[in-house]
């Protein structure tokens, strides 16, 4: 059996694409939440993730068919469409906000100018390129942006790390448990990432360790994450639930921005490219649905997708903070059972080893 | 139709098809009976038709025979023919035909003399140290150079014919031990798939092999030195030699070897990787230079630091055209340049540079038509871009895209354009190997020669991003005993 991804690209994958969309408007809305414990509810989003990556490797390592064939071997033809259907709505649903909120933060801060929609529409017809292609272009793409992900977070940290009052940040546990909760579930939409590696189940071969080299690419940007909401609340202390688009303000007070200018757009740039494929991976796994669902031609498939997200990007951008509510009660919800609940039952599932054929690698 | 013992009869029906002024029917006696000797008078080599041909049969003895006549003839390249379709191909390849009265077989012989170039060195790929020998347009001449360096029998040559018209001969090159049969076996049938008029240049060749034909990327490599080629067809690649064109071709393709040059290999690798790592450098300043630089002047310029920031405002003050028209305007002047001083004789050529680049642009600066910071930035990135001369015209068009959308949609665009490039190259593949191949799909082994350059002896193994049945290229342990 040929497979379309080696474990180094699934490792490299989480690396480059987990961290970067949880650096835009994330931190204040747990700050919002959570103040000074803000990186505590990062934490136990970051911990729910591991425990339901764990029982997902697992099933990886058990398993040698692909999810589809996983699903249609315990569900049967109709079940498994209903479950890659709920899917659909869930990536759907996990693209939305981030896009509006990028949208938001490329109009606001990137430009000076009052740039209109054609500035932001782009991102749709890339993301149409993207969608059409094969899974291994996922792993292909991590292999290279692994690295502008690391130059854009360690610029970025370097810069804003010496600013930081680390001592905002305590006493630990001071905002209380329901808080924190609070925090952890109002994020809830930029997490649950192993539901992706749902879709990579039989697409790469797990040897000896493979598991804990996956676990640990995904441990280590979560922690990344983690450490950058300290820094964060750090520089901002209480005003850190206003910060909307911290990214282009946390490391703008550091001396060497005095003296050469505004370096930190290196790493912003850096950031912000990896950012575009973090947030066209649901859009890809939405396509990759309905691909399957429906059996229509990928790039159909992609131009339904984008064209609909594209839609409602533009209709809604009035309404947003409605469809936020919404997702934040309703889509939280559908999060939770597609991202962790399912994952978990996946590894109950029976796992006959039929060999489906993957294509070439 | 068949060759018959009647000479007339084949005559007619030669020259009923072969009426062309510079074709030469000679007519010769042996032993009393007649015979014809067909050539093409202006390649053929008269004296060795005399020394290998006919004196050789003039002194038979006895009944004149098929076999007889073969044993005689003393030119190592020799071929029996019974078609007249057959021996018109011959004639047209410049071999010399002959025929006797009686046999109904004719002999073709190749004794063909073409002028050829003398041995130089290329001037797309001139070194300071290092072989100076480069490829000319006679494909014997190309083979025994690569004869000349890889003196195995592992080294194989598979002649092809390709062209209704032209009949140019290809010639496919690999070493047996290395290559990978099955890409060997592909390519083979690829050419045989050609059917065009003529292929006048491998270049031809190189567009109708490419898997993409409409690709703004090459698939298919290339080189003018022998050296070069050697190394590539011991790596596992395979070479075609085309009749007429001093550029051999190599199958497969990855774009990090244009990025290496030959005088990597014979330099220190520290030198290497410093030169390697400034020719990324420069290909990504020249794409991307002028289109961040518009996108920053009109959307972004927080971006530029104060006090340069100051010195553009100076420098813009009273310019007619707009950021990024300007830019344009600037770097379709450049490209004209380097069109026309490419096109003119070598010493107009630099009179048009130096009209061209002083002249005109001093007086364009003085006359306030574009800003000086412009023109500095449009003349680096046509330098940086020559640092890597196999790609120039790829990322010249590539340059200009970026500007148009650097100009109009600004940096997010620019962003959004790098991911959609690198989108297209990371799946873009030719020949089962992936183009982007050793940076995506990494492949550990094969890093030590893509942009840094490891050590020789670090170099065990062939690339594994180029399939071959022979991995191991070195042996370390043997060398060191």
């Amino acid at each position: 059996m040929k497979f379309q991804l080696k474990t180094r690209q699934v490792c490299l994958f989480f690396i480059a694409f987990l961290p970067v969309s949880k650096l835009f408007t994330m931190p204040s809305i747990i700050a919002g939440c959570a103040s000074e414990d803000m990186w505590i509810s990062t934490l136990i989003n970051l911990l729910l993730d591991l425990i339901t990556l764990s029982f997902v490797l697992w099933t990886c390592k058990k398993t040698k068919t692909d999810f589809f064939g996983l699903l249609e071997l315990n569900f049967g033809k109709l079940g498994s469409k209903i479950i890659l259907l709920l899917y659909f709505f869930t990536f759907f649903f996990k693209a939305l906000l981030p896009i509006n909120q990028q949208k938001t933060y490329v109009e606001l801060t990137l430009y000076e100018t009052l740039p209109s929609f054609l500035n932001f529409l782009p991102f749709f017809l890339v993301s149409f390129f993207f969608c059409c292609k094969r899974i291994r272009v996922l792993g292909r793409v991590a292999d290279i942006f692994w690295v502008i992900t690391l130059i854009g977070l360690i610029l970025i940290f370097l810069l804003s790390f010496t600013n930081s009052d680390f001592s905002a940040v305590l006493p630990i546990g001071a905002q209380g448990f329901i808080n924190q909760s609070k925090g952890a579930f109002y994020s809830f939409n930029w997490f649950g990432d192993c539901a992706y590696l749902m879709f990579f189940i039989g697409q790469f071969q797990v040897k000896k360790n493979d598991c804990v080299k996956v676990f640990l690419s995904y441990l280590i940007p979560g922690l990344f994450v983690v450490f950058f909401m300290i820094i964060f609340y750090g520089v901002f202390t209480s005003i850190a639930f206003r910060q909307i688009f911290a990214l282009t303000e946390i490391s703008k007070y550091t001396i060497v921005i005095n003296n050469i200018g505004r370096f930190d757009y290196v790493g912003i740039i850096c950031i912000l490219a990896s950012n575009f494929f973090a947030l066209a991976l649901p859009l890809y796994f939405a396509s990759l649905t309905l691909n399957k669902i429906f059996n229509i031609k990928p790039w159909i498939c992609s131009l339904i997708v984008n064209g609909l997200t594209c839609f409602c990007v533009l209709a809604f951008a009035e309404h947003f903070a409605s469809i936020e509510k919404f997702l934040s009660v309703y889509g939280n919800a559908l999060f939770f059972i597609t991202a962790n609940v399912l994952p978990i039952i996946t590894c109950v599932l029976k796992k006959e080893n039929k060999e489906n054929e993957v294509s070439a690698c | 139709m068949k060759i018959t013992s009647s000479l007339d009869k084949n005559q007619r029906a030669l020259k009923s098809q072969l009426e062309s002024d510079d074709i030469t029917f000679l007519p010769v006696s042996i032993k009393k009976r007649k015979g014809t000797i067909i050539f093409l008078k202006d390649i053929a080599d008269k004296k060795s038709v005399g020394e290998l041909v006919l004196k050789p049969i003039k002194d038979l003895n006895g009944n004149i025979t098929v076999k007889k006549l073969e044993n005689a003839f003393l030119s190592p390249e020799k071929k029996t023919v019974d078609t007249v379709e057959q021996l018109i191909e011959e004639i047209m390849l410049g071999n010399t035909a002959f025929l006797l009265d009686g046999i109904d077989v004719a002999f073709s012989f190749d004794l063909k003399v073409f002028e050829k170039r003398a041995i130089t060195e290329p001037p797309t790929s001139a070194v300071i140290k290092g072989p100076r020998e480069g490829f000319v347009e006679s494909i014997a001449v190309n083979v025994s150079l690569m004869r000349r360096r890889i003196k195995s029998p592992s080294l194989k040559i598979e002649n092809l014919t390709i062209g209704k018209f032209s009949k140019t001969p290809v010639a496919l090159c690999y070493i047996s031990e290395v290559v990978d049969p099955s890409l060997v076996k592909a390519l083979r049938q690829k050419l045989k798939n050609i059917d065009i008029d003529a292929v006048l240049d491998s270049s031809y060749v190189a567009k109708l092999i490419g898997e993409h034909q409409t690709s703004l990327f090459k698939q298919v490599g290339n080189t003018e030195k022998p050296d070069i080629l050697s190394a590539k067809i011991l790596e596992g690649r395979v070479a075609i030699f085309v009749d007429g064109s001093p550029i051999a071709l190599t199958v497969p393709y990855l774009l990090v070897e244009d990025f290496q040059s030959p005088s990597d290999y014979y330099n220190s690798p520290y030198s290497a990787n410093m030169a390697r790592s400034l020719r990324l450098l420069s290909v990504m300043v020249s794409i991307l230079l002028p289109a961040f630089f518009v996108a920053s002047e009109l959307f972004h310029l927080q971006l530029i630091p104060l006090s340069f920031l100051l010195t553009i405002v100076n420098s813009i003050k009273g310019i007619p055209l707009s950021p990024s028209f300007e830019m344009f305007f600037t770097l379709l002047i450049f490209e004209i340049l380097n069109e026309a001083s490419v096109r003119m004789p070598r010493y107009v050529g630099m009179v048009v540079s130096i009209v061209g680049g002083l002249v005109l642009g001093e007086t364009a600066v003085n006359a306030g038509i574009i800003s000086a910071p412009t023109l500095m930035i449009v003349a680096f990135s046509g330098i940086c871009l020559f640092t890597v001369p196999e790609l120039e015209q790829v990322f010249s068009i590539i340059r200009l895209l970026f500007l148009f959308i650097g100009g109009s949609l600004g940096g997010y665009g620019l962003i959004l354009a790098i991911c959609f490039l690198i989108i297209y190259l990371v799946s873009f593949e030719s020949f089962n190997t992936p183009l982007m191949a050793p940076f995506s799909p990494i492949v550990k082994e094969d890093l030590k020669d893509g942009i840094y350059k490891g050590f020789l002896c670090e170099q065990v193994y062939r690339p594994k991003s180029i399939k071959n049945v022979n991995a191991k290229r070195q042996n370390i342990k043997e060398m060191k005993k």
